[in-house]
């Protein structure tokens, strides 16, 4: 007689709280150790506690308030931008089959285009100041927006739509309370998206005539090559990153309570 | 998260980079890097004339875009010696004991109009007519810690107006700076020659004066790597002796003046643009006109304005724009080449 | 109250198509008021596509549907459907499901909540008012589905399978429930569903659909009320017997069929 032997189980991760925080201090720590026992050059690869040094100077030079608030607005306003037209777009496409073809096509055409390629057209269309830096953050932002709107509003089932209708919802209210809603996990979802591509855009955008911001900021210390201040700069990028990260989870677990 | 994976690179790059310098490389060809302009002519000139060769070196370009780059590159091991403008990153590296400034290049200096300060026509209309006005203007550069900050800084100084006062706006390249002064997107920004005059003859734009008349200046200087100085001085040595000849050429070609102080062109001139040109603008029918306009001083013997570089360094020091204190001396090497 | 609805529809020479395949081929059949008619048929016939017509979700490719009758002054909503798959909006939570179409029709929110809590109160739901779909079972969720068409006071209740996507036991408490529902509130009802007992438990005219292209073969009508009729009843147990002989050769062709466009 044999006992039968346990084949299943597996393949489904869960979650391991604060194990990703505690991963990044890890690293950070053994960083530190390694620098400060001379294992690692810190000529060049500057060790946690001098970024750590070089953030404090900048924010006690106030400096680094004058870079957060230009590139925050530059985020918010291009973002905006780029969101509200994709919003606009991506619903036409989801909804009419006149805007749908054409407009795939050229959102197909343009969506791969690195959009750091096209900074220097901004510039001479928009100009050196704000413009090109919003437009090159909209734009950056638009495509995503649209592709994933499209797909929340394609992803919208048809069955609640006719449903909709034969309840006698005009159009408009289909749209506001069934197609809206049924869209915005996917819009959600690309906002994560967009929003690092915006941040990522944004040293591209402040390349360009930008005296404040976080990426003209991290350009100048690359230039300059003062490493401790570019890594504090990258540090602040990536902080922001996970602030807005953070954000958008808060406003998913509002808005998508129902999920 | 985004951070990690590039600190990671930096330690696999850095490490690439030690294990490249600790290799010997002995009777390899000396890379150097230029810009592909005409102020390196001299180098041009003497690799065409193959003096590097009968010094018995083996000399190889490497062209980049920018000056940076350049200073980049000789960290990473890509080159071993290079000619570019000592700008706020390269002392920045230097710092680090990874470059030694050996030798002088170009000098701007009063009279060969090499570097013009270009002002957009609605500024000029405005009243922006001299130098000493640019105070409160916007200004276009590449980036901060340039030459261009550094010579705007300079002019600064001498023309009594305050740079803090004026609005820097790096647009990272040459072209955008041309764009951005022609457009009217910034009140002024500085040009070379051949892009300047153009601009200046059509209305689009206009000089307000040549950097080199207010700021004598060594634009561009000869380094070595700290490996290339520690393992093989001897090629170095025989490197700086071809550079010397190729200097001698060029001066040959380019720096003899009559009574009047006009440039005497002769046979020697034409052979020169042709070595020239076997490096930039080849095939353009243009390129004798436009590699007259680049000429500029180059001192007898390549050497080194060392004055010139410690001001430098203490003025991008005193900007903030070089951290830490550095000394001057730890990055100067003056055993391969005279000095001013 | 004034006039109750008593609607009864008309369906003339109604055919229809998917591209090439033809799903309906001229069904001509009156649907008396106040009584429920049942459209059964093997799968495909097209019963899901003559449900669509008559609720003018689906535009019939020949004839018309004429609709005839008194409408009562409070009906928000003639035709009013329930579906297979139930059709929640997910982000609504139960009252706020039901409310739909009482908001299409413009009522105020006072109106609404009033009307919302007297159905919920009929269907037993009072208790998972703030409920999301996705907290319910299938009955529970076909439960609001039901009261969301009920409290639009319908004239015609148009049911799509609404039965099928639910276990064994739930459906005969379900069917139970939609009995008294109907026979309460009597609604003309047109009932579509592939599952034989159900027609006989609630049909007072059942139509038996041909396979596709789907034509008439049969009118089998009941006429004993829908309350005290019960599983197992042997005067039922006998037309389900006859639905079956009628479907089954047809069931069996259309199962070997490849099927694709809706029906």
């Amino acid at each position: 007689m044999q006992e039968v032997k346990f084949r299943g189980g597996g393949f489904a991760p869960r979650p391991i709280p604060f194990a990703g925080a505690l991963t990044l201090l890890l690293i950070v720590a053994a960083w530190q150790g390694a620098a400060s026992l001379g294992w690692i050059s810190t000529r060049f690869l500057p060790a946690p506690l001098a970024i750590i040094r070089a953030l404090v100077t900048l924010v006690q030079s106030g400096e680094l308030r004058l870079h957060l608030a230009a590139s925050l607005s530059r985020l918010a306003y291009g973002w905006a931008i780029g969101t509200l037209a994709g919003l606009i777009v991506g619903f036409a496409l989801g909804l009419f089959s006149l805007a749908r073809t054409p407009g795939l096509a050229i959102v197909s055409a343009l969506f791969p285009v690195p959009k750091i390629a096209l900074v220097p057209l901004f510039v001479v269309w928009f100009g050196i100041g704000e413009g090109s830096k919003l437009v090159t953050l909209g734009f950056g932002v638009f495509f995503p927006t649209v592709i994933n709107t499209l797909a929340g509003v394609d992803g919208v089932p048809r069955n609640l739509i006719r449903m909709g209708q034969s309840f006698g919802l005009s159009r408009a209210a289909i749209l506001a309370k069934i197609v809206l809603p049924g869209a915005l996990p996917a819009i959600l979802a690309g906002f994560r998206i967009t929003t690092a591509t915006a941040i990522i855009l944004l040293v591209a955008a402040e390349m360009i005539g930008a005296d404040y911001g976080i990426g003209a900021f991290v350009l100048s210390a690359g230039n300059l090559y003062d490493t401790d201040a570019l890594l504090a700069g990258i540090t602040i990028l990536s902080l922001l990153g996970l602030a807005i990260s953070w954000l958008i989870g808060r406003l998913e677990r509002w808005l998508l309570a129902w999920r | 998260m985004t951070g990690l994976p590039l600190h990671r690179r930096v330690v696999l790059g850095a490490m690439a980079a030690t294990a490249v310098m600790s290799q010997a490389r002995a009777a390899a060809p000396i890379r150097l890097g230029v810009l592909r302009t005409v102020s390196p002519a001299p180098f041009y000139i003497a690799q065409s004339r193959s003096l590097f060769a009968a010094q018995g070196v083996d000399v190889e370009f490497k062209f980049f875009q920018a000056a940076q780059p350049i200073a980049a590159a000789a960290v990473a091991g890509d080159i071993d010696v290079g000619v570019t403008a000592l700008t706020g990153g390269f002392f920045a590296l230097a710092g680090k004991g990874e470059l030694q400034v050996i030798g002088g290049g170009l000098h701007e200096t009063k009279g060969f109009n090499l570097t013009a300060v270009l002002v957009s026509r609605q500024a000029y209309d405005a009243g922006l007519t001299s130098l000493d006005k640019l105070g409160g203007h916007s200004f276009g550069i590449t980036q901060f810690g340039s030459s261009f900050h550094y010579m705007l800084g300079q002019l600064a100084s001498a023309q009594k107006f305050d740079l803090k006062s004026m609005a820097l706006r790096p647009l990272q390249q040459v072209p955008n700076m041309v764009a951005a002064v022609r457009s009217g997107q910034v009140d002024a920004t500085m040009a070379i020659a051949s892009m300047a005059r153009p601009l200046d003859a059509a209305g689009e734009a206009r000089i307000i004066g040549w950097v080199g008349d207010y700021v004598p200046y060594q634009i561009t200087a000869l380094f070595a790597t700290a490996p290339m100085i520690a393992t093989r001085a001897d090629d170095l040595r025989k490197f700086c002796r071809a550079y010397q000849a190729g200097i001698a050429a060029y001066r040959a070609a380019f720096l003899r003046f009559d009574a009047a102080g006009k440039p005497i062109y002769d046979g020697s001139t034409d052979a020169a643009i042709a070595d020239i040109t076997k490096y930039i603008f080849a095939g353009d029918p243009e390129a004798a006109t436009k590699i007259k306009a680049g000429i500029g001083w180059y001192d007898v013997g390549g050497a080194l304005d060392v004055a010139d570089v410690k001001a430098q360094l203490a003025w991008f020091a005193s900007e903030g724009m070089v951290k830490g204190p550095i000394d001057p001396d730890g990055i100067i090497d003056t055993r391969f080449l005279p000095t001013r | 109250m004034t006039v109750k609805s008593a609607v009864s529809l008309s369906i003339e020479a109604v055919g229809h198509s998917y591209r090439d395949l033809r799903v309906l081929d001229d069904i001509t059949l009156s649907i008396p008021a106040g009584q429920v008619t049942v459209l059964v048929g093997p799968s495909g016939c097209g019963k899901s596509t003559l449900l669509g017509i008559l609720g003018g979700l689906i535009a019939p490719g020949q004839g018309r549907v004429l609709m005839d009758g008194p409408i009562a002054s409070d009906c928000l909503n003639p035709l009013t459907y329930v579906f297979q798959d139930f059709a929640l909006l997910p982000w609504r939570d139960v009252a706020g499901n039901v409310a739909l179409g009482l908001q299409a029709a413009g009522l105020s929110r006072d109106a609404r909540a009033a009307r919302v809590a007297e159905v919920l109160a009929l269907t037993g739901l009072t208790d998972f008012a703030t409920a999301w779909p996705k907290q319910l079972s299938g009955g529970m969720r076909q439960r609001v589905g039901i009261a969301r068409a009920l409290a639009v006071r319908p004239a015609v209740l148009l049911m799509d399978e609404p039965l099928s996507a639910l276990d064994a036991q739930t459906r005969a408490l379900l069917l139970e429930e939609f009995s008294t529902l109907i026979a309460a509130s009597g609604v003309t009802t047109i009932y579509v569903t592939h599952t034989l007992s159900e027609a006989a438990l609630l049909g007072q005219q059942i139509v038996v659909l041909s396979r596709r292209p789907g034509r008439i073969r049969d009118i089998i009508r009941i006429d004993r009320p829908l309350i005290g009729r019960r599983p197992g009843d042997p005067d039922l147990m006998a037309i389900e017997s006859r639905l079956w002989a009628l479907i089954r050769d047809d069931a069996a062709d259309a199962a070997r069929e490849f099927t694709d466009a809706g029906g």
